[in-house]
Formats: C-alpha cells, sequence, structure tokens
C-alpha cells in the first residue's frame, strides 16, 4: 500500500524558537519515540507536520477521543459478502508502510488503549495483531509521536507510568513575544506593530490562567484575531470574538480580560 | 416588661419634653393629650380619633402604648392627613398584639419619622403595609426595624424598603434569630442588600471581575476588602493601600450603574498602578503636610504615568475623572487637582504659574521616570511654592481627588511614630486616626447590638425552649448516655443546648481562601473530575443508544458459523451521580486554643481553615452539608452551635458565623454526636456521613472515668450506624490512634500527624472518602 496521501508536499510555516528540530531529528535519527508536551494552541501539530516534511515521511495523524478503543487504532475485521476481512488501524498502517504516527492528546484515549503502543515503543519494535494472530515488525521509517497537554485534566486523567518512560519530550510554550508577533503577521499579513499588540493582549489573558481560565489565548487564537483585523475588524472587536468569548463563559472572566484588552488598547 | 424605647445607638431621639402642664399621672396626661388633639383634627375626623385613643387605652396594652399614639399621631394630621393618623391606630394595636409594647409603643414615634421624610399618603401607607407585613412575618425583629426608621426611610423609598424586607424574610427562612440579626443590620448581608436596594453599586458586586481584573493586568493579587459603608462619613472615603492590603469602600456615593463600576476599576487600576511602581515607600522626615499632599500627588501621576506606558488605554479609563476647571479661586485643594488634570491631560490648558510650573518640572525629559525620587523633588520644591504665595492648606478636611485615586497612605513611611499619631496632624495620620475611631466606632456597635440581640434572643429562648429553664439558647433537647459500668443507657442524662453563634470576620475565611489560591484550584479541579464522573461508555449491552461495532461483527461471524449469536450488540453511556450529605462536626474545646508549633497558629484556627476549604469544596460539588461545632461544660450544658443548616446556603453569614467560633470548654462528644445525628437522618440521600474533627480524647469536667465517655462514644457510633450514617473522624491528636479507633473503628479514622497540613488534607480526604 502507497502511503503518499499522507506525505507532506508543502513546507509548513514553523518558525523554530529553540533547538527543538534539531533535537526531533536527532530523535528520529534513532526513531525514539517522542512526547511533545505543551498548552493547546503552541504549535505542537504544526511542529510535526514540518518535520514530517523535513524528514520527508508520510504522517498519520491520530486525535485520540475518550471512546477510543484499541481496535480502533489497531484495525479489525470487518464483513463483506465473501466473509469477514481485515483491515489496517491507522496505527497498524504506520507500522507496515513506515510513517510517523501522531497521536494527538494521548491521554484524552482511555489507558488501557494507549498500551498498544507499548511493544512499538521499546526495542521490540513490533505490534502484535491479537485477532488477526499476526506479528509485525516495524517498518524502519516508523516512529511514534505523541502530544501530551500537562494542562488540568491531568489529576486523574494522566499517562501510565510505563507508557511516559517510553518517550523523550520536548516541551513546547507560547513563543516569545517579538517571536510571537512575527508568526502572527506572517500566518494573517497584519503588520508587526498590530501583531505585538494582540501579544501584549495573549499576556492578560495568560495572567489569568489558573484564576478561572484553563489556560490563556494560544497563539493559534491570537491568529486568528489577527485574520479578522486583517479583514478590516477592529482591534478589540476581533479580540472579543476571538479571544474573549470563545475562552470562558463566565461573565466575570470576560469583563475582566475585555477591560484589559481595553486598557492595552 | 420593660418599655423604655430608647435602646440601642439608632433609636429615635426623644421629643422634646412636654409641656410644663401636662399631668404627671398616665391617665390624666392621656385625657389631656386627646384634649390637646382637638386643636389638630378637624372637626369631622376628631371624634374617631378619640375613639381610637380610647380603644388602645381600653385594650389593655398598658398605659405607655395609648400615651405614644395620642401624642405622636396627630403630628400626621398635619404632614399627611386625619385618615393616616386615625388608621394608624389599627397597626399599633396589631403591633401590640403580635410583638410586644416596646414595638407599638415606638411605633407612632417612628411613623411620625417616616411622615416626615416619605410626605406623600401613598408612601406613607406603602410603609405601614411593609410594617404590617414585618409584623405578620418576623415579629420579633420589628424593634430592630422601627429604631432605624431614620436610616431606612432616607434612603430608601418604600418599595425598595418592601424590597428589602422581603429579602430579609427570604434569605432567614422562618428563623427568628436570623431575622433579627439581618433587621438590626448585624448580618453582613442585610447592609449589602440595603445598598443594593438604594441602588448603589457595591463592591462586593464586582469584587471578583475587578480582582481578576488586576490579576490580568498585571498578575497581581492583594488582599482586598471592602470597607463597611455604614460606619465613616462619606465625603472622606478613599480607597486605602495598607500593609499590601487593599481597602475599598463598599459604595462611593454619587456613582451610580456603569459609572460606579467605572470609578471602581480606576480605582484598582491604580492600586495596580501603584503596587506594580511604587517601589521605595518615603520617610515623612519633617515635610509639611502641604509637600506630602504634593508628593503623593506626583508619585500618583508617575505611576499612572508609567502605567499608561505599558496600557494606553488606561488614559480613557483614568482621565475622565479629572475634571479640574483653569479658572475659579486659587485655593490649595483646587489647585491641586488642576496640577493633577495638567499631569493627565495632555490637552489640558492652565495659565496658573504654580500649575505650569508643577507640569515642567514633572515632563522635564531629565527625569527619571522609573525612579519615585523625583516626586520627592518636585513636591518639595512646589509645597515651597505654595508656601511663599500664603496659601492655606488644612490638611485636616484635605482629601484626595479625583475620587478613584487612593488616600496614599501606603506611601509614607511614619517611622516608629506608631505611639504618638494623635500629636500628629496631617492627612495620611488623619486618615489613620479615622480609622481607628470608624473600627471603635464599629466595635461598639456590634457590642451595644449584641447586647439587644442577646435581650430579644432571651425573650425568644424563653418561650422556645423545650427545657423548663429558661436558657441563653434556642434549643435544649436532653439525651441519654451510655453507662459502661452498667451496659446501660441512663435515660435524659445529658442536655445540649443550642447557642446562637458569634458573629466573626468572614473576610477571614475569604481572605484565606484567596491566599491558598493554588490549593483552592487544586480542589476545584478535583471536584470538576468527582463532580461530573465523566461518561462512561459501556459495551455489550442488551439495550442502549448505539451499536457496539465490535459486538456486532462477533454476532454476524457467530451466525455465519451457525453459533447462536450474542444479543449484546449495544453500547451505551451511563453518569455516576454523588448522592450524598455530609455533616462536619467541630471540636472546639478549650484544648484547641493551644499553638500548634510548626505553624505558630491554634489548632482550633487550623481547624476553620480546614473546615472553609472543605465547605468550598462541598458547596462546590452541591453535596448537602451541614456544619456544626460543640464544647461541654458538665453534663447540663453541652454547647450546639450550627454553622450552616443542610437546607442554608453557605453565605457570608455560614461563614462569618465560621469565623466567630472560639475554643472553650470541655468534650463530650457522644452528645454532640446525638445530637448531630438528629439532622443527619432526614437527609434523604443514599450516603449520609457524620465527619467529626476532634482534637482530644473525650472529657468533661464532671466525668473522671476517662474510659466513660470514650465507651459512651463508641455506643453512640453504633447506634449511628444502624441508623445507616456512616461515621469518620478525623483525629488532630497524633496519639490519638488508640481511643480514636476505639470509637470510630481502624477504619473509620484519619489521625493527621502534621497539623499544618490539616487545612490541605481534609478536602482531599473527604473527595477521597466520598468517592
Amino acid at each position: 500500500m502507497n502511503l503518499d496521501d499522507y506525505l507532506i508536499t508543502e513546507e509548513p510555516y514553523y518558525s523554530s524558537t529553540h533547538n527543538e528540530i534539531q533535537l526531533f531529528e536527532a530523535a528520529y535519527a534513532n526513531r525514539m519515540p517522542m512526547m511533545l508536551k505543551g498548552p493547546t494552541g503552541c504549535g505542537k501539530t504544526r511542529f510535526v507536520e514540518y518535520m514530517a516534511w523535513k524528514l520527508k515521511k508520510p504522517l498519520i495523524t491520530v486525535s485520540c477521543h475518550e471512546d477510543m478503543t484499541a481496535s480502533d487504532l489497531v484495525g479489525r475485521y470487518l464483513l463483506d459478502a465473501e466473509g469477514t476481512v481485515w483491515h489496517d488501524g491507522p496505527l497498524t498502517l504506520a507500522v507496515r508502510h513506515g510513517a510517523i504516527c501522531y497521536l494527538d492528546e494521548i491521554v484524552e484515549a482511555r489507558q488501557d488503549t494507549s498500551v498498544v503502543i507499548h511493544s512499538l515503543t521499546d526495542d521490540r519494535r513490533m505490534l502484535s495483531l491479537e485477532k488477526k494472530n499476526e506479528v509485525i515488525k516495524a517498518n524502519k521509517d516508523f516512529q511514534v509521536v505523541i502530544s501530551y497537554n500537562p494542562g488540568y485534566q491531568s489529576v486523574l486523567k494522566d499517562l501510565k507510568e510505563s507508557t511516559k518512560q517510553r518517550f523523550g519530550a520536548i516541551d513546547f510554550d507560547y513563543p516569545k513575544a517579538e517571536d510571537e508577533a512575527k508568526i502572527i503577521s506572517h500566518e494573517s499579513g497584519i503588520d508587526n506593530k498590530i501583531a505585538a499588540k494582540l501579544v501584549q493582549i495573549s499576556e492578560r489573558s495568560r495572567n489569568l490562567k489558573g484564576h478561572g481560565l484553563d489556560e490563556g489565548a494560544s497563539t493559534r487564537m491570537l491568529i486568528y484575531a489577527a485574520q479578522l483585523i486583517s479583514k478590516g475588524i477592529p482591534l478589540e472587536e476581533a479580540c472579543e470574538v476571538a479571544l474573549v468569548l470563545p475562552i470562558t463563559d463566565d461573565l466575570d472572566i470576560r469583563n475582566a480580560l475585555s477591560s484589559a484588552i481595553e486598557a492595552c488598547a | 416588661m420593660n418599655v423604655t424605647t430608647t435602646r440601642g445607638k439608632h433609636a429615635i431621639s426623644s421629643q422634646p419634653q412636654e409641656p410644663a402642664q401636662e399631668p404627671g399621672d398616665p391617665d390624666e396626661r392621656l385625657v389631656f393629650l386627646i384634649n390637646e388633639g382637638k386643636l389638630l383634627f378637624p372637626n369631622e375626623y376628631y371624634p374617631l380619633w378619640e375613639t381610637a385613643c380610647n380603644k388602645l387605652s381600653h385594650a389593655g396594652y398598658g398605659a405607655l402604648i395609648p400615651l405614644s399614639y395620642a401624642r405622636h399621631s396627630p403630628k400626621l394630621v398635619k404632614i399627611l392627613n386625619p385618615e393616616a393618623a386615625i388608621n394608624l391606630a389599627a397597626t399599633v394595636s396589631l403591633a401590640a398584639i403580635k410583638v410586644n409594647r416596646a414595638a407599638a409603643e415606638l411605633l407612632p414615634k417612628a411613623a411620625v419619622v417616616a411622615a416626615h421624610e416619605l410626605k406623600s399618603t401613598q408612601a406613607f401607607s406603602s410603609w405601614v403595609t411593609t410594617i404590617e407585613e414585618i409584623i405578620y412575618h418576623a415579629s420579633e425583629s420589628l424593634l430592630a426595624v422601627l429604631e432605624r426608621t431614620q436610616k431606612i426611610v432616607t434612603t430608601l423609598t418604600p418599595d425598595q424598603f418592601k424590597s428589602w424586607v422581603l429579602t430579609g424574610l427570604r434569605s432567614t427562612g422562618d428563623d427568628a434569630l436570623r431575622q433579627i440579626s439581618y433587621f438590626s443590620f448585624i448580618d453582613p448581608e442585610s447592609e449589602k442588600w440595603f445598598r443594593h436596594e438604594a441602588g448603589d453599586v457595591v463592591f462586593t458586586d464586582l469584587d471578583r471581575r475587578l480582582k481578576l481584573y488586576l490579576i490580568s493586568l498585571w498578575s497581581l493579587r492583594p488582599p482586598i476588602r471592602d470597607l463597611p459603608a455604614s460606619t465613616s462619613p462619606l465625603s472622606l472615603r478613599r480607597i486605602s493601600i495598607s500593609n499590601g492590603v487593599v481597602r475599598v469602600p463598599e459604595v462611593f456615593p454619587g456613582f451610580h450603574d456603569v459609572q460606579a463600576e467605572r470609578i471602581f476599576r480606576a480605582g484598582l487600576a491604580h492600586v495596580g498602578a501603584h503596587l506594580a511602581y511604587s517601589t521605595t515607600i518615603f520617610p515623612l522626615g519633617e515635610l509639611k503636610p502641604i509637600q506630602v499632599a504634593l508628593v503623593s500627588l506626583l508619585e500618583d501621576a508617575r505611576v499612572e504615568h508609567l502605567a499608561m506606558q505599558s496600557f494606553p488605554g488606561l488614559r480613557k479609563l483614568w482621565q475622565p475623572f479629572h475634571v479640574a476647571k483653569p479658572s475659579g479661586p486659587k485655593l490649595v485643594p483646587l489647585l491641586l487637582t488642576r496640577l493633577a488634570r495638567a499631569l493627565i491631560d495632555k490637552e489640558y490648558k492652565d495659565k496658573d504659574g504654580w500649575v505650569q510650573k508643577g507640569r515642567d518640572m514633572f515632563f522635564d525629559p531629565q527625569n527619571d521616570m522609573t525612579d519615585s525620587a523625583m516626586c520627592r523633588k518636585i513636591g518639595v520644591l512646589l509645597g515651597n511654592d505654595l508656601g511663599q504665595l500664603r496659601a492655606q492648606f488644612n490638611a485636616k478636611t484635605y482629601v484626595v481627588e479625583p475620587a478613584y485615586r487612593d488616600d496614599n497612605m501606603g506611601l509614607w513611611d511614619f517611622g516608629d511614630q506608631q505611639g504618638q499619631e494623635e500629636d500628629n496632624d496631617g492627612i495620611f495620620i488623619e486618615a489613620m486616626r479615622m480609622d481607628r475611631e470608624e473600627k471603635d466606632d464599629d466595635s461598639q456597635d456590634s457590642e451595644q447590638e449584641k447586647n439587644e440581640n442577646t435581650d430579644d434572643e432571651q425573650q425568644y429562648h424563653a418561650r422556645e425552649s423545650t427545657d423548663s429553664e429558661q436558657r441563653e439558647s434556642e434549643v435544649a433537647v436532653r439525651y441519654p448516655e451510655y453507662d459502661y459500668l452498667t451496659g446501660s443507657e441512663r435515660p435524659n442524662w445529658t442536655c445540649v443546648l443550642e447557642y446562637f453563634p458569634d458573629f466573626g470576620d468572614a473576610y477571614k475565611i475569604e481572605r484565606f481562601l484567596e491566599k491558598h489560591n493554588n490549593l483552592v484550584n487544586r480542589i476545584t479541579n478535583l471536584i470538576q473530575t468527582a463532580k461530573v464522573s465523566l461518561p462512561e461508555r459501556l459495551h455489550h449491552q442488551s439495550v442502549g443508544e448505539s451499536l457496539d461495532i465490535d459486538a456486532c461483527i462477533n454476532a454476524v461471524i457467530s451466525r455465519r458459523m451457525g453459533d447462536t449469536p450474542d444479543p449484546r450488540i449495544y453500547s451505551t453511556t451511563e453518569r455516576k451521580h454523588r448522592d450524598l450529605s455530609v455533616l462536619v462536626l467541630l471540636d472546639i474545646s478549650n484544648s484547641t486554643n493551644d499553638k500548634v508549633k510548626t505553624a505558630d497558629t491554634s489548632v482550633l484556627e487550623l481547624e476553620l481553615q480546614a473546615t472553609s476549604l472543605l465547605a468550598y469544596a462541598m458547596s462546590e460539588l452541591d453535596d448537602p452539608f451541614a456544619i456544626a461545632a460543640f464544647c461541654s461544660d458538665g453534663k447540663e450544658d453541652v454547647h450546639y452551635y450550627r454553622i450552616k443548616d443542610f437546607n442554608s446556603p453557605y453565605d457570608a453569614t455560614a461563614r462569618a458565623h465560621l469565623a466567630g467560633l472560639q475554643g472553650k470548654l470541655s468534650t463530650r462528644m457522644g452528645a454532640a454526636m446525638r445530637h448531630a445525628t438528629r439532622d443527619l437522618v432526614d437527609q434523604r440521600t443514599h450516603r449520609r456521613l457524620l465527619l467529626v474533627i476532634s482534637d482530644g480524647e473525650p472529657s468533661d469536667i464532671d466525668v473522671d472515668d476517662q474510659q466513660y465517655l470514650v465507651e459512651d462514644a463508641r455506643k453512640v457510633v453504633r447506634s449511628i450506624s444502624r441508623l445507616g450514617i456512616d461515621t469518620f473522624c478525623v483525629g488532630l491528636d497524633a496519639g490519638g490512634d488508640n481511643y480514636l479507633h476505639k470509637i470510630f473503628g481502624r477504619k473509620n479514622v484519619a489521625v493527621i500527624d502534621k497539623l499544618e497540613h490539616l487545612p490541605e488534607k481534609l478536602p482531599m480526604l473527604y473527595l477521597r472518602l466520598t468517592a
């Protein structure tokens, strides 16, 4: 089977903040399973796409959810007129044909589900399909990457210790103010000055993290706001739409945020 | 019955003494007053009024009520009309029957005060209707309300008054003690609602959003508390920062709705600017008051200037409050407001040389804006200039303008003059002194009100008590006690008395929660997961709303293989529900006053902190819960304090009660648990939990045998568990395993060895216990 559909052909925009590109390349050279940590919307997914493009490997992304079962990852028998047919799941596909398998928000998946990657993430590098009675040796290009948001839900929902210890990790955070402004203005086309203002506004919202907000405004949200501004929406309104309303339903927090944005404007 | 009516601070001042010719004998005096009335009433109404007077005097209410009516009601004729005066008799009579003589006697006098203020007949009759409402539903509180007539009618319209009363009735339920505390403004909720009805925007309405605003702008979380509006003179009220505590007036009089929110926001933004940029404290040194005022003003301008560099939008918030005009008499306070405006408003033009000089010096490009020393330098010079102009400055009457700016007390180091503050003149010290006077007033007030309250309470208890004796408590219930030596219970052996808990400082609890924000957040998160109990997907079900794809495939495979397929091919989601009520019983015996060595607080303090966190967790979880405390003084006097009942909200009153607890007396645990069980039994939840927090072995002054009370408590726990109620004990005595295990059973005890961790551990323990 051909994984060409999973290849990323155009270079995704990614602005490096530290030496994460170098780190990832070194990890990939050893096919070391990687864990990308960081708050939502800070560029983890974009980074994986960029690395897949750079390494010229297909990228199979699975968004994990709490109802996901192991068969959703590994594959299952389906029925047709003749009888049962095995269908590879996304993970099996990546293992067989050599792709980077990116499991987004792995903590969301139930713990018994995330255990299926254990045999792939140590030196065995194999996947056993019990139902099919088959053992697959991983393709030489195969690598597991997971993303993990050590946010608030992690008190009760956390990765098993045995899962955690199979990964190397890169920590992501929102880029530094100047870098973030640069990213925003690149993605939206607004000028650097307004982008810098947006970054200052985001700081106001990130200050509220832990005081009613689980996360402050992410880079992604700032880009949305900037895109609205580039289409002629006034700054304060764009911020309201992209940065305040989506993030909270608490009237007091909304009010505090809106007023703080007013103070920045 | 004692009928002096001028109890309490707010009592209406007595009218001037009646003319000398008034006879001394009450009966004669009444006749005299009725005759006097002839002059005031129109002819056709006089007989009606006369009949009303006579009716009151023959009804057996005593002499004072008809006298008071005959003396005061004629005044209503002039203010309103004769009907109002005559109709009032019915209400007075009602009050005499339903309430008591003291209130009935005060009513005519209060009615005159109300009529004076309300002026219209309609408004007055609305006032009377509300008073009748109180007579019917909160009779015990009538006196308290009448005594405060002046305050009420000058602030609230009759409709607002009615609304405030209804709020009080609703929030206090049928609890006469809570009603009294509401209507005599002891209950903090009362003043708040009063202000709310008066249309003022109260700081507590905005409290949360403004705190979030400060966090958002500067990541600042200073402790903020409001100054009660009732006590201090309105004209001099400003925000004040001292020792890092920000105190905000509850209202800014004259600012309504949006304007009120703006001024609170402007004020807190100004406070934020100070906290962010006022890094040094000025020594007072030899500065004159005017110089102090000027340096403060310049420092205000400096921090605002710096804040506006980061947040240009703040200018829009602050500048509209600067409304000084570049004209008018050259009085120092006016010049100061002009200078303040000149320093913030670029467009403002002022021809006054002094103002211009101040502006030029302030904006001199050579100044280092980040250093507050410049303010001192310029302030001293400008102060000297004013001195040379011989402009008068009265530090005592000076108030910082515009109103959003703080009193700048926190900027100055008064050295170690704590003792001599009173001898100094200066606005800041003045402010300090006012502050203290306020506090003194406060305490006197509450003292007085407390006394009143106990009086009222006593009346109340005398009737309510199920005990034949007259007690100071609300309810007295007798319980048996188990004697292990005879192996039987002695009936009616102990007496549990419910006492009305004192009001403490509810802020103490809020401050604690604020300070331990991290902990609160952690608990909140745990709670969210505990509460929502994430939906669980159940596979392989015989009924359900969706097909379980794997089960379906297996079923079809089985069918093709000729087996019987498993019919359980559905999946469904299910949520778990919490169904649990808890009563937390606190031991507040004398030993809880002991200091915990490592934490420098008393055991009781830690108990209260832990309970406040726990209560926070429980209220967030929507678990029905109650809090009570106990201590004992012999078998006949086991004190039981209801801090919060199952059906009452966990509000400021409950927190004030919690904060007001004091450690005293002994620990007769069994009796208290028996009493607590009475409430818990009525709860209709699947699980019921009695959570006892105790620091020591059960003991009492009239018991020598240590074993006795332990055995009794053990007996109680066993009988409680037969009712389907779980008990759990948190022991605060590191060596307490022994007897606690004996009483509660090994599994149902958690002994906290490091007491300073109690506030953190208790909510966690609770969540684990109830998961």
